[in-house]
């Protein structure tokens, strides 16, 4: 805010002078809010029509009948009613929770093991870092057809490599996601998770950023206590980057309820729906299925806000005892 | 020697500079749009989800009409996604004025009131029902309305490798009739190593897996009943058919099937099953031709009319699933009138022969002229000519409902073909699911019309 705002303080002589220096400062006040508010219009305008008026109006929606193109028609609690004995519906869940118990742990420890890898001073690292990283920029359909050809069943370098130690135990490798429905049902939603560790880099960097915050000293006493390298990072690391791992977990769990691109291009939900998660079926919902509309839409996507936000008030309320903030 | 300060403002000059010598250069000599209207005419904006070859060969349509007046201009957009785009536009009452979709867009689009009804280019005789062939015609309709019109059609045929055929010894002038007919000659085409893997499917209801649902009515069967709207996918003949699909996995192995589905190519590659010999009989379009034009430029193929079961057979009514292209008013659009003389050029049989040929297509039409038999590029279009011409072609089941129909039969097809369900239990589940949203979607159009007396 500029400094040209605060108003001239004129030194009271009596009652009539102190409520003109009263009236003053209120309306330098006021007019300091209104620059306030000039200034975070851009933010606020783009906030209210495209975050708050929707988010509103997806409310109501969730409410009604409505099919984009007619007037939304109330039908109370219907579509909500509607989720609690839609089968499908309960697949999707089913198979988003399923990722994310997959994907969360697995992502999680891969991006810790890493970074704590790419912590030590070896030569070279800065490449190794950004080698790391660089997946997170690939565009997510470019990384999608390429882990669609890795998976390919008959020519897929992932099975080129199995192939020849699992087939002399009579075992054949897996037919990972497959063409048309072709897909193996058992793996197909293992092979997403899988390639869900391929974008780490992000929070590769973040723990990264955390254990090079980690004092020396903690490191040094832990020597003189004898501890070897493994109770170092159990003992030291872990607690201390212990709210950075938190952070990155309630945003796996966001990231991972609202899984959609992966799916939606490499298996379209197949085979036989293992991979049809609960952004997929919204999608649908609100643009394919016309016997189901926006109203259905609306209200999935609310029981899916509210879902998160139990989970992550969950995770943080879990988190208490096992979190270490160190005082500024 | 300059300090470091000079050094700073020089850079800062120069890179300021050249940000503004860019903004320059793309103002005067950057990228221009594509469709500059002239002022003095009615502009029309047609979406449409052809690009490459197929876009460009519309896009000579829209130049053709453009150059035939001085009236109207047509301005061609190719967008992706289109019927997410086209119905979010008319929601937001800033629609194009034409709009090309697929035809099982019709029923979901008039029920919803997206599009309007076209039967003044009919009333008017601007055009004839009686042009078109009978399925084409009730592709056109929903519920007795003429909605949508058809510039370009496929009819799904039997494509079959010749040269395949006389290695087995059957009688490459002798495609199956029937379904018995089918099995026997997949039989004699399978190469089977002893381990079970399938070095080559003489037929195989996954390739290309496009059209999961439509077994039952090669059996005389269907999936909906649109005027009581009930649907009948678990009906005794559509159980029959999908039995007989099971018979395959049974025959071959679940395994073995997959792993010849895994280690088939794209559909638009020379690793295409069918033209690299891998499954000598498909279930396809007339647009295939293009693809083996290019690929596999020498295969000797021939088309004949899907195998049925023999006890609906008639040779003079072939059964072929009527697979088209639409082209749309929506409701709201800006210029009706200009964007219905626009439809009525598509139409005229000539356009209609242009663009069928260039999509490698059979003709919408009745009637097809001798040069256009004889210049299409798949030879054997006059097969899915009489297949289109057919009293029992069929179309897609007509209920705004139908994605998820086909869906549920998408993923019901996979549970049988994996031989995980009975095909009595997966159509029976497909059944319940389907007339539950059918009941819904008619209670709720039912109490819009009595929400907006009666329009709806």
């Amino acid at each position: 805010m500029s400094r040209s705002s605060a108003p001239p303080v004129v030194a009271p002589t009596g009652v009539s002078a102190r409520r003109r220096s009263q009236g003053s400062l209120q309306v330098g006040r006021e007019v300091g809010v209104l620059r306030g508010l000039l200034w975070a219009s851009p933010w606020l305008v783009g906030f209210i029509a495209f975050m708050a008026v929707p988010v509103g109006m997806s409310l109501y929606y969730s409410f009604t009948d409505y099919n984009l193109v007619q007037r939304p028609v109330f039908i109370g609690l219907e579509n909500y009613e509607r989720m609690i004995t839609d089968d499908l519906f309960w697949k999707a869940v089913g198979n988003t929770v399923l990722y994310a118990a997959m994907s969360i742990p697995l992502c999680t420890v891969a991006a810790l093991v890493i970074a704590s890898l790419l912590n030590k001073p070896i030569m070279g690292v800065s490449i190794y870092r950004a080698a790391v990283f660089l997946p997170t920029l690939v565009p997510a359909v470019a990384s999608a057809m390429v882990w669609l050809w890795l998976y390919n069943g008959d020519l897929g370098l992932i099975n080129r490599i199995l192939r020849p130690m699992l087939e002399p135990l009579g075992v054949t490798p897996p037919n990972w996601i497959g063409l048309r429905g072709s897909g193996d049902k058992f793996w197909a939603m293992p092979a997403l998770v899988f390639m869900s560790v391929w974008s780490v880099g992000q929070s590769v960097v973040i723990y990264l950023a955390a254990m090079r915050d980690v004092p020396a000293a903690l490191y040094e006493a832990a020597a003189l206590d004898g501890m070897g390298p493994v109770a170092k990072f159990r003992h030291v690391t872990l607690p201390a980057i212990s709210p950075v791992i938190l952070f990155s977990v309630i945003t796996s769990i966001i990231n991972s309820s609202q899984i959609f691109g992966a799916p939606y291009i490499m298996t379209q939900g197949g085979p036989d729906r293992a991979t049809y998660v609960y952004s997929m079926y919204l999608y649908d919902a609100a643009f394919v299925y016309d016997a189901l509309g926006m109203g259905y839409a609306s209200a999935m996507a609310w029981v899916q806000l509210v879902v998160i936000v139990l989970l992550t008030v969950l995770t943080l309320v879990m988190s208490r005892s096992l979190v270490y903030y160190r005082a500024a | 020697m300059p300090t470091a300060r000079t050094v700073m403002q020089w850079t800062r000059r120069g890179v300021l500079g050249a940000l503004a010598a860019g903004g320059a250069g793309l103002v005067l000599a950057g990228p221009r749009r594509a469709h500059d209207a002239p002022s003095d005419r009615v502009v029309i904006d047609y979406w449409e989800k052809w690009t490459q070859d197929e876009g460009r060969a519309m896009q000579n349509v829209v130049d053709r009409f453009n150059a035939s007046q001085s009236r109207i201009f047509v301005r061609y957009f190719s967008i992706s996604d289109i019927d997410r785009k086209a119905s979010i536009a008319i929601a937001g009452g800033s629609p194009p004025d034409i709009v090309g979709l697929w035809n099982f867009n019709v029923p979901g689009y008039a029920t919803s009131g997206a599009i309007q009804p076209l039967g003044d280019l009919f009333d008017s005789g601007t055009l004839r029902m009686d042009d078109y062939a009978p399925a084409v015609r009730r592709l056109m309709m929903h519920r007795g309305t003429p909605y949508a019109l058809v510039n370009t059609c496929g009819t799904v045929g039997l494509y079959y490798n010749r040269k395949l055929f006389k290695e087995a010894g059957l009688d490459p002038r002798r495609p199956p009739r029937t379904i018995a007919e089918l099995d026997e000659y997949a039989a004699k085409l399978a190469i089977i190593e002893p381990s079970g893997r399938i070095e080559r499917a003489g037929f195989v209801h996954t390739e290309p897996g496009w059209w999961t649902w439509f077994w039952g009515q090669y059996f005389g069967g269907d999936l909906y009943d649109q005027p009581t709207d009930r649907s009948t996918a678990s009906s005794a003949i559509n159980t029959l058919a999908y039995e007989w699909v099971a018979t395959y996995p049974q025959r071959y192995g679940v395994k073995n099937l997959v792993a010849l589905q895994a280690g088939l190519g794209n559909y638009g590659s020379g690793q295409n099953a069918f033209l690299s010999g891998r499954v000598a009989m498909v279930l396809q379009g007339p647009w295939l031709a293009n693809v083996i034009a290019r690929y596999a430029p020498s295969l000797d193929y021939a088309v004949a009319a899907p195998p049925v079961d023999e006890s609906i057979y008639r040779a003079d009514e072939p059964i072929s699933l009527l697979d088209s292209d639409v082209l749309m008013l929506p409701s709201g659009c800006p210029h009706p009138r200009e964007s219905m003389e626009f439809l009525a050029f598509t139409q005229r049989p000539d356009v209609v022969e242009y663009l069928s040929t260039v999509h490698c297509k059979n003709s919408p039409l009745l009637r097809a002229s001798d040069e256009f038999l004889a210049n299409h590029p798949n030879r054997s279009v006059s097969v899915h000519g009489e297949l289109a011409a057919s009293p029992r072609a069929f179309i897609f089941p007509r209920t705004p409902a139908w994605p998820m129909f086909r869906d549920e039969m998408e993923a019901g097809f996979h549970r049988i073909w994996r031989l995980e369900d009975s095909p009595a239990s997966v159509l029976k589940k497909v059944d319940v699911r389907m007339q539950q949203a059918l009941d819904v979607s008619r209670r709720r159009l039912e109490r819009r019309r009595a929400a907006t007396g009666g329009v709806s």
